[in-house]
């Protein structure tokens, strides 16, 4: 740390970090500055020249935020010449701004806006024609005005070092310069709805919560976001017992002042007409509205016939901790065993050798210092788009980052990447690992007695590692990504994944999928020793399933077997938000409770923080908090102490029994031997579409206008050998379950692979998310 | 069976663009390929008569740059035609900034457009002459009024001298 | 003592009573003040706030472009405004209510309206016959703008010169 130095601003002296530029000094003593271009999180363009103050020695005054804080500075933010810069700035600007603050949704919040009332002149002496530009359709997720933007280019500037990937630019020059895409397209980041917030004008507005309310109307409800295992630090903003909006609130540990796209604009999915608002109960195959009195006692005589050894439950990680917690507590409390959250994990063999919980291993803000960086099986971008962000900031601060997956996945950041088919993946990590032992990278004595195949080549990837490794410090990050944990093999990776980490002697860490998958991980914690790690298997046997907000057809890893078992069990008890065609076939009752933002409740994340989200709007319809309809049935049925009286105290007592069981770095028992796969044939990748996640984003229209039409996407070589041309039709084949889709040549997939996303309408109908599958031309629309 | 390739963007470019982008390339180091890109656009220029979206994506994808960066780019030079009305066998611009226009460029002006029968930022129909809207000074203030056609500088014009010129384009 | 006397010729003359009277003799022949409303009316001055109306632009497109700042600034709380993209793209409102019982006829909504759209008319002349009548709508509001277009427009034209 280097001495602090002095500088005097408006007359009086300060003591500073040397280094910086002059407008974050002034930010950090709380003085004033006015700003357009100046980001704290961009880089500095000094474009604007809003931020003018006067220098000591100076002859024209300087921009504070390309200005480096130097000893003995002496600054004015206030005096004439600062001021009459400001004014003459502002006259500038407000000369090609169009004066529709009326109906402009930037309106009351706008920073040209406040800046104008503080810093501007009162008149315009103006009285030319203004410019026009046209607006370009971005997409579905931003509105665009641009006549109102003043070329700040925080956008531009946010596309190239945040997204990641350049989308806007700056078209033409002078006074005819124009922020666009050029080529009408819809933006493809991840993260673009945060050049919403960037826009200090109302250029950029949210295109779903156009005219729908002021600035001023709005009430904020600091909450956390639930599609991810970030937790993104988040704010509601509702009217009319409404949500009109979701904008990030600061937290630098987590999501600084980012929020993923999926977080922002879900809430659409909560207002969706699917939406169950009162109990059902199906009555000779006719589903009829009754009052919750009915529905509970209805309820409460089919689980007290529930025969326990034949009966499961099924919870959704994006649930609270608490519900996730009464759920158990019921169930068990019913003496049902096989309680499940890990819906889309298929290897059985994982739950015996994994950590009780699954988590990140280090906080999330300490991924941004690492330097070297291995993600196996992961498409990150899409799974936790803010870890990923976490992880180009790493890249963009020296790290290096390597990937092992099942095809080329496309990140917004240079990585050495090798894909090999699924099936492959387990000896493309072996022939790592033994090539590393080559190069002289010990391996820990447990690893010695497992017998590595060597199949691979991957002697450049590793040369490349270890000279990443050289300059890595022993910061070193080794994650196992959600397709890893989706695949069938997941406890070998995870003990090849183990090994390679400690060979690189860095951390270990899982991206948990789902908002509370590490909450639902540690309240499994919870129950009897004897009761942990039984697997859930759905024999045709089936007797009683409870389900919590899940979806079966879109939450399971094999919606096609799912959904069959279902429809054969005896009963089958549904806790649920939303309606679905499926939920109408298979389920005996639906108890209708609150999504997100209409519940309390916890969230842990990642890292293991527990996040308390207050509900922020009124239950819709009949709707009540899925902790309130367990505590019921809980106490109909008299399971012991389930009679709380408020969220609180669940938490409280949560809070009590977790804290006996604390977070340790996830270690693995290691396996004692690696299974090989020597199948042959078409295997399908079954990744989760971003957008189909869970139940409330696969009903928020604006993200689903982003889903791509699901196609049977195939390596081009592996699509001539089977003669199959892009955009025809072909059978896909899982077993019994079938159905026809249109190709797609990607040569992103290894060969003899098909990537059919998983979460989506077609890929309900089909069975195993990674398995065999085949492919037949032909087939019908 | 051979492996087929999709097609990529870059596929446009001609024999001769990627010749002449890759004779650009040598001249910067190798992870400042976008220092071709002006290069790039020139020889794209050069054959097509304008830049057309699909030739940016090309250059885009040849020099692996966003392609924004690129429209970017094209855009923000005048000496760039991004309309496809420009690919003309000769482009005429006449200055008519201050100097010239004192010096009579107005007239030049009305007896080309009489001449070829086009407006300014038309082009003649047999593709032979485009004429350009030309909005910067062409720096030949001494010897205004002056056209330029192609890249060759004509001066001191009078419209019998357009005539002579124009007349004598094949 | 000299008080006394003086106290007692003023009884004794009547000549408090008189000095009323002249008074009362004087108003009696002066012009009269009264106004014989409804048959006589007062001069209003042309910023009277009374009933409110929406005005349209002399194309016949409404004013109103539902920035809500009328609803912002009305201290009563008695504007409820409801708004929605019109398939054209514009902003307008889809429910404009006033509620005269609440409306305490400050003017601060026609200060505040950037498009001069919802104006206070100088007409004072209005009653309810029943419950929830007093709620003026988006409807009876352009009604009313469209019936006096002429007469608000000379209103506010008198006024423009002192504002």
């Amino acid at each position: 740390m280097s001495e602090l130095i002095t500088i005097e601003v408006n007359g009086k002296a300060y003591d500073v970090r040397p280094g910086q530029m002059l407008i974050e000094a002034t930010d950090n003593l709380g003085i004033e500055v006015p700003r357009f271009c100046y980001h704290k999180h961009l880089s500095i363009a000094a474009n604007c020249r809003m931020c003018l103050v006067e220098v000591e020695k100076m002859g024209k005054p300087l921009p504070a935020c390309a200005t480096p804080v130097a000893a003995g500075m002496k600054v004015w933010t206030q005096s004439e010449k600062a001021v009459d810069a400001q004014q003459a700035m502002m006259e500038f600007l407000l000369i090609n701004h169009p004066l529709d603050c009326p109906i402009c949704d930037q309106g009351g919040e706008c920073e040209l806006q406040d800046q104008a009332m503080t810093y501007g002149k009162v008149q315009s002496r103006y009285q030319e024609v203004k410019r026009v530009v046209l607006d370009p359709d971005i997409g579905p997720l931003i509105e665009t005005e641009m006549t109102r933007c003043i070329q700040c280019t925080r956008c531009v500037r946010f596309g190239t070092e945040i997204a990641g990937i350049r989308e806007l630019g700056g078209i033409g020059r002078g006074d005819r310069m124009a922020i666009t895409t050029y080529v009408e397209q819809a933006l493809q980041s991840e993260l673009s709805g945060n050049i919403i917030d960037v826009c200090p004008v109302g250029a950029l507005t949210a295109k779903p919560s156009r005219y729908t309310a002021r600035a001023w109307e709005m009430i904020a409800h600091a909450t956390v976001a639930a599609h991810d295992s970030v937790g993104s630090n988040i704010e509601v903003h509702t009217f009319d017992n409404k949500i009109v909006r979701v904008v990030p609130r600061e937290n630098d540990t987590i999501n600084q002042c980012w929020i993923s796209d999926r977080d922002r604009f879900s809430y659409e999915g909560l207002n969706s007409s699917e939406r169950v608002l009162k109990p059902l109960i199906k009555r000779d195959g006719e589903w009829q509205t009754v009052s919750w009195q009915e529905a509970l006692a209805h309820t409460h005589e089919l689980l007290t016939q529930l025969k326990p050894e034949q009966s499961t439950g099924l919870a959704s990680a994006n649930a609270t901790l608490e519900e996730l917690y009464l759920f158990q507590k019921v169930l068990q409390g019913l003496g049902v065993s096989q309680i499940e959250h890990r819906l889309r994990q298929v290897d059985a063999q994982a739950t015996q050798v994994l950590p009780a919980v699954t988590w990140l291993g280090l906080p999330i803000e300490q991924i941004s210092e690492q330097k070297l960086i291995i993600l196996i099986g992961s498409d990150v971008r899409h799974e936790q788009p803010m870890l990923n962000h976490r992880i180009h900031l790493a890249q963009r601060l020296g790290a290096q980052v390597f990937a092992l997956n099942m095809r080329q996945v496309a990140f917004n950041y240079p990585v050495e990447q090798l894909a090999v088919a699924p099936a492959q993946l387990s000896s493309l990590l072996q022939s790592v690992i033994s090539g590393l032992s080559e190069q002289g990278l010990a391996l820990p004595n447990d690893g010695s007695t497992l017998e590595l195949i060597q199949r691979h080549d991957t002697q450049n990837w590793v040369q490349g590692l270890l000279a990443a490794l050289a300059q890595a410090q022993g910061k070193v990050l080794v994650l196992l990504g959600n397709s890893a944990q989706e695949h069938p093999y997941y406890a070998d990776l995870a003990t090849l994944a183990q090994l390679l980490a400690q060979q690189l002697s860095g951390h270990l860490g899982f991206i948990p999928p789902q908002a509370n998958s590490v909450g639902a991980d540690w309240v499994t914690t919870l129950a009897p020793q004897d009761e942990v790690g039984k697997a859930v298997e759905l024999n045709s046997e089936l007797d009683t399933v409870v389900l919590l907000n899940v979806e079966p057809e879109y939450d399971t890893a094999n919606p096609y077997l799912t959904l069959s078992r279902l429809r054969q069990a005896k009963q089958v008890i549904a806790i649920t938000s939303f309606m679905s065609p499926a939920l109408r076939d298979y389920a005996t009752v639906i108890l209708p409770c609150t999504p997100w933002a209409e519940t309390s409740g916890t969230y842990v994340n990642a890292e293991g923080t527990w996040q308390f989200a207050r509900a922020v709007t009124e239950p819709k319809g009949e709707a009540r908090p899925a902790w309130k309809i367990l505590r019921v049935i809980g106490h109909q049925l008299s399971v012991p102490e389930c009679e709380y009286v408020n969220i609180e105290q669940i938490s409280f007592e949560l809070r009590r029994l977790v804290d006996k069981h604390p977070l340790t770095p996830p270690t693995i028992q290691p396996v004692t031997t690696l299974r090989i796969s020597n199948e042959s044939g078409l295997e399908r990748i079954g990744e989760v579409q971003a957008y189909r996640v869970d139940n409330v984003v696969r009903r928020a229209s604006a993200l689903q206008a982003l889903v791509p039409e699901t196609k049977a996407h195939i390596h081009p070589n592996t699509a001539t050998h089977l003669a199959l041309m892009p955009d025809t039709l072909v059978t896909v084949r899982q077993g019994e379950a079938s159905l026809s889709l249109p190709v797609w040549w990607d040569e992103s997939l290894p060969e003899n692979t098909v990537w059919i996303a998983g979460g989506t309408e077609a890929s309900a109908q089909l069975g195993e998310a990674w398995g065999r599958i085949e492919l037949r031309a032909g087939g019908k629309t | 069976m051979t492996s087929p390739v999709l097609k990529r963007k870059s596929d446009l470019l001609t024999e001769h663009e990627r010749h002449e982008i890759e004779h650009w390339l040598k001249r910067y180091p190798p992870e400042q390929k976008r220092s071709a890109v002006l290069a790039a656009l020139r020889a794209v220029m050069h054959t097509d008569g304008y830049l057309s979206t699909a030739k940016m994506d090309a250059v885009a994808d040849y020099l692996s740059l966003p392609p924004i960066a690129v429209y970017e780019v094209a855009n923000f030079y005048s000496m760039y035609e991004l309309d496809p009305q420009a690919a003309a066998k000769y482009s005429i611009s006449i200055c008519t900034n201050v100097s010239c226009m004192l010096c009579g460029s107005d007239q030049i002006v009305e007896h080309i457009e009489a001449k070829l029968g086009v407006k300014i930022g038309e082009r003649t129909p047999d593709r032979k002459f485009f004429l350009k809207n030309e909005e910067e000074c062409l720096a030949a203030c001494a010897s205004a009024p002056m056209m330029q056609v192609n890249h060759v500088y004509y001066t001191n014009l009078t419209p019998e001298k357009v005539d002579e010129i124009l007349d004598g384009l094949e | 003592m000299g008080i006394n006397i003086r106290h007692y010729l003023k009884s004794f003359t009547l000549a408090e009573l008189l000095q009323g009277l002249k008074v009362t003799g004087k108003y009696l022949f002066e012009r009269k003040i009264t106004v014989q409303y409804p048959e006589q009316k007062t001069p209003l001055s042309p910023r009277f706030r009374g009933l409110h109306a929406l005005r349209r632009y002399p194309n016949g497109e409404e004013r109103c472009i539902a920035c809500k700042l009328c609803e912002a600034v009305c201290p009563a709380l008695a504007i409820k405004i409801e708004l929605d993209e019109r398939p054209d793209g514009t902003r307008r409102t889809t429910r404009y209510d006033i509620d005269l019982f609440k409306c305490i006829y400050c003017g601060f909504c026609e200060e505040a309206c950037p498009v001069d759209a919802i104006v206070e008319t100088p007409i004072f002349e209005y009653h309810f016959e029943q419950r929830g009548e007093n709620i003026m709508t988006k409807a009876k509001l352009l009604a009313i703008g469209d019936e006096h277009e002429a007469m608000i427009a000379r209103v506010k034209a008198e006024d423009a010169p002192y504002r």
